[in-house]
């Protein structure tokens, strides 16, 4: 019976947040960068849009899904987990290159929020850069364990709590190319250069105690380009989402192949 | 096929992605390039084999990497010494001063070596790359020829910069 008379209420409520009905609204606008590969004859541009921050959640991809459902069906991004563990919605917001899902919407309504895809990337569309050589580069370094013995038990390799923390601040990346294209020195030589993302992966194998293959690890990056583009510029750090030290894990690697001569 | 068809920078605008992009976009083209020298075309997206084929780097060389990395280094430190003693003492070792002089010299050609590397990459200019690199061999060389001059025939390195600090005299 009390379900029954629910039903008949329900539709008289507005469907947003109960708490701001009685709110002024607070106008924000966002220039986001709109290019597609179905009309290349136009060029790049910032579309404005406007969005009632008090009836919209606290982060930009909330913006942007509250935008893409309700003013702009077309305009295209990345999304996944909304919680910053899958690194889909990583975007240049404000001038900083993090996840959408992680960065609150600034509630200065005087100022505008620009959002761009990640720098000097190849764009696919709107906000989706082409991550194909990123993933190229990841494949390079072999982020797999590389044996050449098997376990004494015949199940595990077994690691002491302390080899464990060394993997602490590392394998917490989710490869989201925040990092990486941040650096000036990947944006000139991405080709070439490997980028902090995937060095730093590279530093998780080369410290893994139950990792053989070190010396192999070592070898790939002893040459002018893929580690040497590395001039600790350190925005790396700055900017990661997750809070990591891309930077110090590149110090590492250079200091480790130093001491081996 | 979405390499060819529809990938774009932000940043070389159109200039080495597929012809009919670049006639199109034409106003931001090739921000980085240098204008005078000729660069040669990358591939789409920067992919070379296919999507799924591992990138592979240059050939392993260790004068290359941490052999001149480590050089660099101690250079750099050995440098803080070398300036700060005759600084503060104010005392005149010919030997160090050449050795100081020499590592200055040194750590501009490999500070030097490193920008020709970032901006002039084989990759994008062939053989000027190589041209680069030889033009600054050659005004290191003259460079060390006038240390040598300075050092052995004049007042060093030292001697020279406290000659600019030195406050001239007051014309009568």
């Amino acid at each position: 019976m009390f379900a029954k008379r629910f039903v008949t209420v329900t539709p008289l409520l507005s469907r947003g947040l109960a708490s701001t009905t009685e709110k002024a609204p607070l106008i924000k606008t966002f220039n986001i960068y709109r290019w597609s590969p179905d009309t290349p004859e136009e060029k790049p541009r910032l579309q404005e849009y406007k969005i009632d921050l008090n009836d919209c959640g606290p982060m930009v991809l909330d913006a942007l899904l509250k935008i893409k459902n309700e003013q702009d069906a077309t305009l295209t991004f990345r999304r996944s987990c909304r919680e910053g563990i899958c690194g889909s919605c990583a975007m240049n917001i404000g001038g900083r290159n993090t996840l959408a899902c992680l960065c609150r919407i600034d509630r200065d309504t005087s100022k505008n929020t620009k959002i761009y895809p990640l720098p000097h990337m190849f764009v696919v569309r709107d906000l989706v850069p082409d991550l194909t050589h990123f993933y190229k580069q990841y494949k390079s370094i072999q982020p797999y364990l590389q044996r050449d013995t098997v376990p004494e038990d015949g199940k595990e390799n077994l690691q002491s709590i302390a080899d464990r923390k060394k993997l602490d601040g590392l394998y917490e990346c989710i490869l989201c190319a925040c990092c990486s294209t941040s650096c000036p020195s990947y944006w000139w030589n991405q080709q070439e250069y490997l980028g902090p993302a995937v060095l730093m992966q590279a530093y998780r194998w080369l410290i893994d105690s139950r990792d053989e293959a070190t010396h192999m690890r070592r070898e790939l990056l002893q040459n002018s380009m893929s580690l040497y583009r590395c001039h600790t510029i350190l925005n790396c750090t700055r900017t990661c989402p997750k809070g990591l030290n891309p930077g110090k894990a590149i110090a590492e690697i250079k200091k480790g192949l130093s001491l081996e001569g | 096929m979405l390499a060819r068809v529809g990938l774009r920078s932000s940043r070389i605008v159109g200039s080495n992605i597929a012809a009919s992009t670049a006639a199109l976009h034409t106003s931001a083209s090739r921000k980085v390039d240098i204008p005078f020298l000729k660069h040669y075309p990358q591939p789409p997206g920067y992919i070379v084999g296919t999507v799924n084929d591992a990138y592979v780097g240059p050939k392993p060389s260790h004068s290359h990497g941490s052999l001149h990395w480590s050089a660099e280094k101690v250079i750099a430190i050995g440098m803080v010494p070398l300036a700060t003693i005759p600084f503060v003492t104010g005392s005149f070792a010919p030997v160090l001063d050449a050795t100081f002089a020499t590592f200055i010299l040194a750590h501009s050609w490999i500070g030097f070596q490193s920008c020709i590397i970032d901006y002039i990459p084989t990759r994008v200019y062939g053989k000027q790359h190589d041209y680069a690199m030889w033009l600054l061999t050659f005004g290191t060389g003259i460079a060390a020829y006038g240390i040598y001059q300075i050092e052995s025939n004049d007042v060093g390195i030292t001697g020279l910069l406290k000659k600019l600090w030195t406050k001239p005299e007051e014309k009568k």
